[in-house]
């Protein structure tokens, strides 16, 4: 069996982290959620997550310093970026700063794991792609 | 990188300049080549696409505003469904107007300078230097007024492009590397928002084109299958306006759900 990926899922909504935590799951995901971004970069300080997931708009942190912090702490992990504020601007600073996707709230628990699986790919770690099946939308 | 938009304010240096960067990149040129097949799927005459590209409507030329808008709804339709496909160039069709807000389309514009412009368009009509500045600035001014009317953008305002080349300083050569090489920037990288904003932008013009065959003052925004249709009536026509606009955009592939909201006053823009 291959080990699972290991996935930080930050955002300060806690219904957010409620409804894709178990969509991960179902992919082999070991899935740890965060409200705090303090908290989670505390955590990231102390393990090597594969990818991360933040929010971008958070009160003590936002998702580009989160960004900024995993680069330079563990480079080879992959951060997604989820937002109900997206703009082309953010979007482009975003990718620009090396996010490896960015994603529009609302949106179904399969779009975050179309993107899981091509970061997956990305590190070398596929995961089975018969996993993916349509479900509600997450807000 | 997968969406170049290419426009000038020279016809002939835009057709160029996309061409040589297809050349470089090994990607696909999209450009007034579709009009033909956009004619024969909506069953228009070619040249009249192809007319309302540069003319706007007028009693002079017998295009009445709502055909007009109708047959630019279609062009923009069918050039934002081939937009979905990667690694693209497009020219002349006006996608510098009507592609927003999908961050990984690059508009660039490349300027044709006042040196090269006029002595192009000199050499080109055997007309003196002075007339053909007279020409260039003409045709400027009938670009920004045909862009204003169309699109309600001024295409000559640089602000709304990511890359501006002017001729004057930069050979087309070194333009052409300066564009090819922009390819790499991470900033306009397909990510999943972009792609979701341009199949937003495809599904709203699908619609708008089904609704300005058979009627006017129609705005359409789209988001993952709902549509939501902005347009006006009298309180005497309303009921019957929202039915048919739920039956045409309803029947348009992809559309789940329409709302439609109508606005009673008959002046000034829908928004």
């Amino acid at each position: 069996m291959t080990k699972p990926l290991e996935v930080l899922l930050l955002d300060d909504e806690p219904i957010v982290g409620r409804r894709l935590k178990p969509a991960l799951d179902k992919i082999g995901c070991r899935v740890e959620v965060f409200q705090s971004p303090k908290e989670a970069v505390a955590r990231i300080d102390e393990k090597e997550f594969d990818i991360v997931v933040t929010d971008i708009r958070m009160e003590e942190m936002d998702g580009l310093q989160v960004l900024d912090h995993v680069q330079k702490t563990w480079p080879r992990t992959k951060v997604i970026m989820i937002t109900g504020y997206a703009k082309v601007d953010l979007a482009r600073e975003a990718m620009g700063k090396g996010v490896f996707d960015f994603i529009a709230k609302p949106f179904k628990p399969d779009d975050l794991r179309r993107i899981i699986f091509r970061a997956a790919e990305a590190l070398g770690s596929p995961i089975d792609s018969s996993l993916l099946n349509e479900e509600p939308v997450a807000q | 990188m997968s969406i170049f938009i290419i426009s000038s304010d020279a016809r002939e240096i835009e057709e160029n300049i996309a061409e040589k960067v297809v050349e470089t990149m090994g990607y696909t040129l999209l450009n007034r080549d579709i009009l033909a097949t956009v004619a024969a799927k909506h069953q228009i005459d070619a040249d009249k696409l192809s007319e309302a590209l540069k003319t706007t409507p007028s009693l002079f030329n017998k295009l009445p505003s709502q055909q007009w808008r109708y047959y630019l709804a279609c062009i923009e339709a069918d050039v934002l469904e081939k937009l979905m496909a990667d690694n693209i160039v497009c020219q002349g069709l006006a996608a510098h107007l009507y592609v927003t807000d999908v961050s990984h389309a690059m508009k660039v514009r490349v300027l044709s300078g006042n040196r090269q412009g006029i002595l192009g368009v000199a050499e080109k009509k055997g007309i003196s230097l002075h007339k053909a500045e007279k020409w260039l600035a003409s045709e400027l001014m009938q670009q920004k007024k045909w862009s204003l009317a169309a699109y309600n953008y001024d295409e000559t305002d640089l602000t709304r492009y990511d890359l501006v080349i002017n001729l004057d300083q930069i050979d087309p050569t070194e333009a052409v590397k300066t564009i090819t090489g922009a390819a790499e920037y991470r900033k306009f990288q397909v990510m999943t928002y972009s792609m979701k904003c341009l199949s937003d932008l495809a599904l709203a013009a699908k619609v708008n084109g089904a609704l300005l065959k058979s009627m006017a003052d129609i705005r359409v925004q789209a988001r993952d299958g709902s549509v939501v249709v902005l347009t006006r009536a009298s309180n005497r026509q309303k009921r019957k306006k929202i039915e048919t606009i739920k039956e045409l955009a309803g029947s348009v592939e992809g559309v789940s759900y329409v709302e439609v909201h109508v606005k009673k006053n008959i002046l000034g823009e829908i928004n």
